[in-house]
């Protein structure tokens, strides 16, 4: 098995050199942390580098594209992506909310609740940026069985401000330039049905090496888990192709007495038996406590500071590494995080036609944090951008929210975006509100069970940190800020006001009835003559 | 004889100054921040809130007609933006003027139709229009609808004047601020040729020249169209004009209001939808020219009776557009012995005037009955109005034969 596996890649190897690709490069890593609540963090990464490949021209999507071979790549996402000449993409399916509180900064940074769709794609050539992102965003629905589909127009944003390419974008030496497009659905469900086709992506499937952990049973189990895509371009080491999947999992939840301790046992069900033949590198990266000293076994192969790691190439199968605590877990009354604000949003107001959008932000350090706010918001939530005021421990500010950039909605189709710079005085805290009204859908707008409401998208907040002289090279500025990793808030469910569903013929009859009923008798008064007659008694009772 | 006229005068001025003062006194009350989300009211199309909003937005160099709910005309945007009340008092005062100005008008066009000076019954026409509820908590409520009546009203005391020019030039801004009132061009353009008085009672065909219709016709056009070459020069391109004009034909905005295209088109299949949107704005149009055949002999009725049809049945209605076909009817005194049913009209209001505001509540806040509830109320709404344009058409009719005497019987053939 092992050998044809070789003689497959040699042969494929040299296959590909004629198509102007040298070689495909795959790795995997876990990387495990416990977190100060007890609970465990893991993040899996699935890497695959198209090595010296480009992404296609948009300007060459009407002629024939070159064949694609690849074998590790993956295949159905490639031809997505050469198909709609995508640059850039990153798709994230998540379920449940990251709680940035007691967990901090997630490994990968894309945790909004729900399904988010980001991509830059070419401006120029035959086909338009958005048939391409229609198109891109059904492939994707298909590739990976999620409502990716009803990602359209009244969800599709372009946050520039907001987002940057992690890669670089070529330009195929025309002065093309790229646009973003960006779109979310808080109310996708992440299931095990995502899972699959994502696993059907890697090289070994789930078969071996760290793929083999992915076991559906466990991971959706967890109390919080998410996956994604991120395709980039890296100049000239290729394309890169990074599959993601983290989860959250809460070892005192299977455990008898307060203990945290874990195992890949106990986490995935099983340990890795085998490796798996196609990845370059393979490895579990363990995060050490700073306080405690928990024991790890087995022994790891190399252990730098508050890292621990474990080749598994080269590692004794079964693999199973496991964390022991000497003693029973206190849940801290302190949770200390690197997190540089803290983000509340509310939906408040009881009826069903206005609202005030609020969000409450705390600044615990005592150094001022400038923010970009992002908020996405389906039409029907209108904003009233007269009514934004911001207060500072109570009292009403005005210079605190600066550089605004506001998209109105159009109704029916195009959702608001509004962008803007915050600044947060020290140790303070701000509130924000804004006055929304709810619109009125028509009665095929809403979704099955119409009474739960509707979802909204979560706001994204990216810390603006001052910039770096000598580490600026691989992160990208804003107004001599650095960006630092997006926040994002939960989501918000909003109650629309709902038509009768069963009503659309009674309306119709009702309302043409009185229509016609007083047009009627305002035409038979305009079109008879007024008589005078006679009244005879006689001629009466004829 | 003098003083007589005098002490009308006098009576006049000291029951004016008393609803004017009252006027003040309610729009002083602060009631307008209760009210503002009424969307009896107000409806998108003519909320305060929005006009603000638009104004920010153009202050801080968003264009308002990029999207958006924004949909009053560039003409109202460019005036409030130099005027703009900031504070809710001071906005409350310059809405009780227009109201204030409405009155007058009213009373103007009262005048001009019984040609006299002054009369007894001036204070019973101003109150009409100044104490009407329907009236006054639009007013109250900030909302751009009041601002049309008197524009309305402007419009007919001129023309019952025969000044052609203010006429015209009004009527164009009401077209900028609401398309609707394009019913009310023809009915003006011919009481401009003819006179305001009353001939009701003697029908006769119509005496003008019709042909000096057209340069009147033309001097509209040549209003509408430096007014919209001002708006776009305003906003810097045509995209008020789907915001705006459009919004009445396409009814991108579905918040219920007292008329019937809200539930209507929430309701509606989307592969009927345009048939339909195009059948209720056609319908509009088709009162118009039956009304001014018939009541030829006095146009000033025939405006009457186009304003109970917009009240009825135009896209965005507020409470202030019944109002006004109601105050109206203070000045055809000599129609009121012929209504054949206006207590059953006015009990039909009442129950709708109070049934309206309870559902709308009932469903939106309270979650206790749904929109079904409202609909229902808006439709007994309907019947009202549609009872008090029948009655009018029938009194306006009726009042040609005159008396009835012992033995004979008037109907139609």
């Amino acid at each position: 098995m092992k050998l044809t596996l070789g003689w497959f890649l040699l042969f494929s190897t040299l296959f590909n050199n004629g198509y102007g690709w040298s070689s495909e490069i795959f790795s995997e890593s876990l990387k495990i942390a416990p977190l100060p609540d007890g609970r465990v963090s893991t993040t899996f990464s699935f890497n695959t580098v198209l090595e010296g490949a480009l992404p296609r021209d948009p300007r060459s999507l009407t002629s024939q594209d070159a064949s694609q071979h690849y074998v590790l790549f993956p295949l159905t996402l490639g031809q997505i992506l050469r198909e709609y000449a995508v640059t850039e993409l990153h798709l994230s399916l998540n379920a449940g909310n990251w709680n940035y509180e007691r967990w901090g900064y997630p490994e990968e940074k894309g945790v909004g609740t729900g399904a988010e769709l980001l991509a830059w794609m070419g401006v120029e050539g035959s086909e338009s940026v958005d048939d391409r992102w229609k198109g891109l965003r059904n492939a994707l629905a298909g590739l990976f069985c999620a409502s990716l589909g009803s990602l359209d127009e009244q969800r599709t944003t372009s946050p520039d401000r907001a987002f940057f390419p992690q890669g670089m974008l070529p330009d195929w030496s025309g002065n093309v330039t790229h646009q973003l497009r960006h779109a979310s659905l808080p109310s996708e469900h992440v299931c095990t049905e995502n899972l699959t086709p994502f696993l059907k992506l890697l090289p070994c499937k789930s078969l071996s090496g760290i793929s083999s952990l992915l076991n559906p049973h466990r991971v959706f189990d967890a109390d919080w888990h998410g996956m994604g895509v991120h395709v980039s371009w890296l100049g000239a080491a290729g394309v890169q192709v990074r599959l993601t999947f983290q989860s959250v999992m809460d070892p005192l939840r299977y455990s008898r007495n307060t203990s945290r301790n874990w195992s890949l046992r106990s986490l995935f069900g099983h340990g890795i038996e085998r490796n798996c033949p196609a990845a370059s590198s393979s490895v579990i990266e363990v995060t050490l406590p700073d306080s405690e000293h928990p024991s790890l076994t087995p022994q790891p192969q190399t252990s730098s500071g508050s890292k621990a790691t474990y080749d598994v190439l080269t590692a004794e199968k079964t693999l199973d590494v496991a964390m022991q605590w000497q003693d029973g877990f206190q849940y801290p009354s302190i949770l200390n995080n690197s997190l540089p604000v803290s983000v509340t949003r509310t939906l408040r107001g009881f009826t069903q036609a206005s609202g005030k959008l609020s969000l409450v932000l705390k600044n615990r350090r005592s150094t001022p944090q400038e923010l970009i706010y992002l908020e996405t918001m389906p039409w029907f939530i209108q904003f009233y951008l007269h009514t934004l005021q911001t207060r500072i421990d109570g009292h009403l500010r005005d210079d605190i929210v600066s550089h605004m950039s506001y998209n109105a909605a159009v109704a029916h189709s195009r959702p608001t975006t509004f962008q803007a710079e915050l600044r947060l005085p020290p140790n303070s805290v701000t509130q924000l509100t804004l006055d929304v009204d709810k619109a009125f859908l028509r009665y095929t707008e809403h979704p099955p069970d119409a009474q739960r409401g509707w979802d909204l998208p979560p706001a994204v907040l990216i810390p603006l940190n001052p910039a770096d002289p000598i580490n600026s090279n691989n992160s990208h500025t804003y107004n001599e800020y650095r960006l630092g990793e997006p926040i994002y808030t939960s989501t918000l469910l909003v109650d629309v006001a709902t038509p009768d569903f069963s009503m659309p013929y009674n309306v119709i009859i009702f309302t043409c009835s009185l229509v016609a009923f007083i047009f009627g008798s305002v035409f038979n008064l305009l079109t008879r003559k007024f008589v005078v007659l006679h009244l005879d008694a006689n001629q009466q009772n004829n | 004889m003098s003083t007589s006229k005098f002490l009308i005068a006098n009576k006049f001025d000291a029951a004016f100054s008393a609803l004017v003062a009252s006027r003040i006194a309610f729009a002083l009350f602060g009631l307008s921040n209760t009210l503002k989300h009424d969307q009896l009211l107000s409806t998108p199309l003519s909320s305060y809130t929005q006009l603000r909003e638009g104004i920010f937005l153009l202050r801080n160099g968003v264009d308002p007609y990029s999207g958006g709910t924004f949909r009053h005309s560039p003409l109202l945007l460019a005036l409030f933006s130099v005027i703009l009340p900031e504070s809710r008092t001071y906005a409350s005062l310059v809405w009780t003027i227009f109201d204030l100005v409405g009155a007058w008008a009213l009373v103007s066009t009262w005048r001009a139709r019984q040609n006299v000076q002054k009369t007894s019954r001036d204070k019973v026409v101003a109150a009409s229009y100044l104490l009407n509820p329907y009236v006054f908590l639009p007013t109250l409520a900030l909302s751009s609808s009041s601002l049309q009546s008197s524009l309305i009203l402007l419009s007919v005391k001129y023309a019952a004047e025969g000044r052609a020019s203010p006429s015209l030039l009004f009527l164009s801004v009401l077209l900028h601020i609401d398309l609707s009132t394009l019913v009310l061009l023809l009915p003006i353009l011919l009481l401009l040729i003819s006179d305001p008085h009353s001939h009701l009672a003697s029908p006769r065909p119509f005496s003008a020249n019709i042909r000096r219709i057209l340069p009147l016709f033309g001097e509209f056009i040549l209003y509408t169209t430096i007014l919209s070459t001002a708006s776009t020069i305003i906003v810097g391109g045509t995209q008020w004009i789907p915001q705006t004009w459009g919004a009445t034909l396409t009814l991108p905005d579905l918040t219920p209001n007292t008329g019937l295209w809200w539930y209507f088109f929430t309701e509606m299949f989307d592969h009927f939808r345009p048939f339909f949107l195009m059948v209720f704005s056609v319908h509009l149009l088709i009162y118009v020219v039956p009304m001014c055949i018939k009541f030829q002999y006095d146009p000033l009725y025939a405006i009457f009776l186009l304003l109970g049809v917009l009240g009825t049945f135009k896209a965005y209605p507020t409470l202030s557009d019944p109002g006004l076909f109601f105050s109206v009817l203070s000045i055809f005194p000599e129609v009121h012995p012929y209504l054949r049913h206006p207590i059953v009209t006015a009990l039909i209001h009442l129950h709708a005037a109070l049934l309206m505001p309870l559902f709308n509540h009932l469903w939106l806040n309270t979650g206790t009955g749904n929109a079904n509830f409202f609909y229902a109320s808006t439709l007994v709404f309907a019947c009202g109005n549609g009872a008090g344009l029948i009655d009018a058409v029938w009194a306006g009719l009726r009042i040609a034969i005159g008396k009835e005497t012992e033995g004979y019987v008037v109907v139609q053939e």
